[in-house]
């Protein structure tokens, strides 16, 4: 079952056509990746899917409802996470305050709970708390939980990234290059992180460069070049699709 | 109240005790003094709750003091209600025009959403000038009324006709409203108007409806300033259009940043030494602004996390547990 379907999506920043009636879909439980050279549309789609741009046409169809254009906070209820290319955290928070802050859109109480600190209130601050911990038990920064996370290393703010979306419940995870500026060395625990994720029922769509980590992971891989998909298929049928190798593999090859 | 540690809790009762027994030892013209420093606290404490942690900078918060003295003023006078029913109608008002100023205002980001804050400030304060026939221009506007008495359970009645009473009456606001942005702050919500405050796209990314929660902080944050609007009506009986011309919302801006915007004590030790300095020293009032855009100066290039904000990452650097780590152990 599609989770995600898109069909003719395209975005023009004035003349410059960024994403091109682009049609793909995501089932449910699985890893799919988009890849593509630099500058080929890849985070303009999920700044599409997610509602931070607005489409110029195109339909995005989610688990059944139609959210072409809806605000990101809207998208993000719907059980749409994502994080980020350039690493983002609030950086002068505590690591525990950055996935308190992750669950904001569960949160029931109003604003005379919060005055009144009613034992509801009180009840929930315990529960938002306790949930906290476990994810960060599940992400595996319990032990920095007090630091503030502008103090972290690079790959555990890429953890805390996943931890703070992963705090609200995501059905669909979009993750813009979770192992980007990451050192090699730590890259094979992002992955595995990015494993146990998908384990537990979370639906994963990634945007990477690293070859060998997408086509070791990936279910499906969708290939973007010029705003449009050129191939989709697994990673073995994508591998051996000529167009694929003359826009992209093919000039690695080379090199 | 939870949150505060030690330290910071004996700090407000020293405060406290102060502010309490200060004008039982002098003159009244220093309790006049400690009642406008009260009254602009509360506006302080206003904008702190809106920029200070929630990101959005009004450079029009004297719209919104000026919106609830008129509107207690006005509807005392005109509509010949008593001082409770206005008291809290205007303030209401000033809630409502805040709502909807909001609505339009906050879709703006950045130096846009501070323009209209400004703009809004400007043609508020044009109306208290030029609409003569309501607000009496610049000639003023008299007859906003005293609290009427409130009768005590062991008998007699609380009164407000004395210099002091209206003194107590201020600083008590001051406690509640400070005490409801502390609940605010330190809550669910309140980390909520924080993290638009940090990053806006991302917090809306995580599912935050930061328009809804930039309203709600705006909204809260005129019917604060409302209420130092209506207390200042009260005390002085007659208002003049200069309350809310938009150069008061520099003034308390300026306070905020000295004191240190996003904590709890930064509006009113800025709003304190903003106020004292000039009267310590006597100077003219035609020079104050220059001294105090002299002292405004100063901080943002030596302090600019303000008095408090500067005490804080002091402490913290000796070891001291600071009130900002907001629940920080796990």
């Amino acid at each position: 079952m599609a989770l995600l379907e898109v069909s003719g999506l395209t975005k023009a920043f004035g003349g410059l056509t960024a994403v091109d009636r682009l049609s793909f879909s995501v089932d449910q439980g699985q890893v799919v990746s988009m890849i593509g050279p630099n500058g080929a549309g890849k985070s303009t789609v999920f700044n599409l899917l997610t509602g931070a741009y607005r489409p110029s046409a195109g339909r995005i169809v989610y688990d059944g409802n139609d959210i072409t254009g809806c605000k990101p906070h809207r998208s993000a209820r719907l059980g749409m996470g994502r994080t980020f290319q350039s690493t983002t955290v609030f950086r002068t928070e505590t690591v525990v305050e950055n996935v308190i802050i992750g669950q904001s859109l569960h949160l029931k109480t109003g604003v005379w709970g919060a005055i009144a600190r009613t034992n509801k209130a009180r009840r929930e601050e315990e529960k938002v708390r306790e949930k906290a911990r476990s994810i960060l038990d599940f992400v595996g920064l319990t032990n920095v939980a007090t630091r503030l996370a502008g103090s972290l290393t690079e790959e555990a703010q890429k953890r805390l990234s996943i931890a703070t979306v992963l705090a609200a419940d995501p059905k669909l995870l979009l993750l813009d290059e979770p192992t980007g500026g990451v050192n090699l060395e730590e890259i094979g625990g992002l992955i595995e992180l990015i494993k146990k994720i998908r384990q537990s029922g979370v639906t994963v769509c990634l945007i990477e460069h690293k070859m060998r980590m997408v086509m070791s992971m990936s279910d499906r891989i969708v290939v973007l070049n010029y705003g449009t998909n050129i191939a989709e298929g697994t990673p073995a049928e994508v591998a051996n699709n000529k167009q694929v190798i003359e826009a992209y593999l093919g000039a690695r090859r080379v090199a | 109240m939870k949150g505060i540690t030690s330290p910071q809790a004996a700090g407000w009762l020293l405060a406290l005790i102060v502010a309490v027994l200060l004008p039982l030892f002098t003159g009244g013209y220093l309790t006049s003094i400690l009642l406008l420093i009260a009254a602009w606290s509360i506006v302080a404490v206003s904008l702190n709750l809106l920029y200070g942690y929630t990101g959005q900078l009004s450079l029009g918060h004297s719209a919104f003091l000026g919106i609830g003295a008129y509107a207690l003023a006005l509807i005392a006078v005109k509509v010949h209600v008593g001082f409770w029913p206005a008291f809290f109608a205007a303030i209401a008002i000033s809630g409502l025009f805040g709502f909807l100023i909001g609505i339009p205002a906050l879709k703006l980001r950045g130096p846009y959403f501070v323009l209209v804050t400004l703009g809004f400030a400007a043609i508020v304060g044009v109306i208290a000038l030029a609409w003569t026939g309501l607000t009496g221009g610049a000639n003023g506007l008299a007859g906003a009324p005293r609290p009427t008495p409130i009768p005590l359970p062991w008998g007699g009645r609380l009164k407000f006709d004395s210099l002091l009473n209206m003194y107590y009456f201020t600083l008590f606001f001051l406690i509640v409203i400070l005490f409801i942005c502390h609940r605010l702050v330190h809550s669910l919500i309140g980390r909520t108007f924080i993290a638009i405050s940090h990053d806006e796209n991302l917090a809306e990314s995580l599912g935050i409806n930061t328009m809804w929660k930039k309203l709600l902080s705006f909204t809260i944050s005129a019917v604060f300033a409302g209420v130092a609007g209506a207390l200042y009506a009260s005390y002085n009986s007659v208002i003049s259009p200069d309350i809310a011309y938009f150069t008061r919302g520099m003034d308390v801006l300026a306070c905020l940043i000295v004191g240190g915007a996003g904590t709890m004590a930064g509006p009113i030790i800025g709003t304190f030494v903003m106020t004292a300095i000039p009267e310590a020293l006597q100077i003219v009032p035609s020079l104050r602004t220059l001294i105090n855009g002299f002292i405004l100066m100063l901080f943002i290039i030596f302090l600019p996390a303000g008095i408090a904000g500067g005490f804080k990452a002091f402490s913290s650097r000796w070891g001291l547990k600071s009130e900002e780590r907001r629940h920080g152990a796990p």
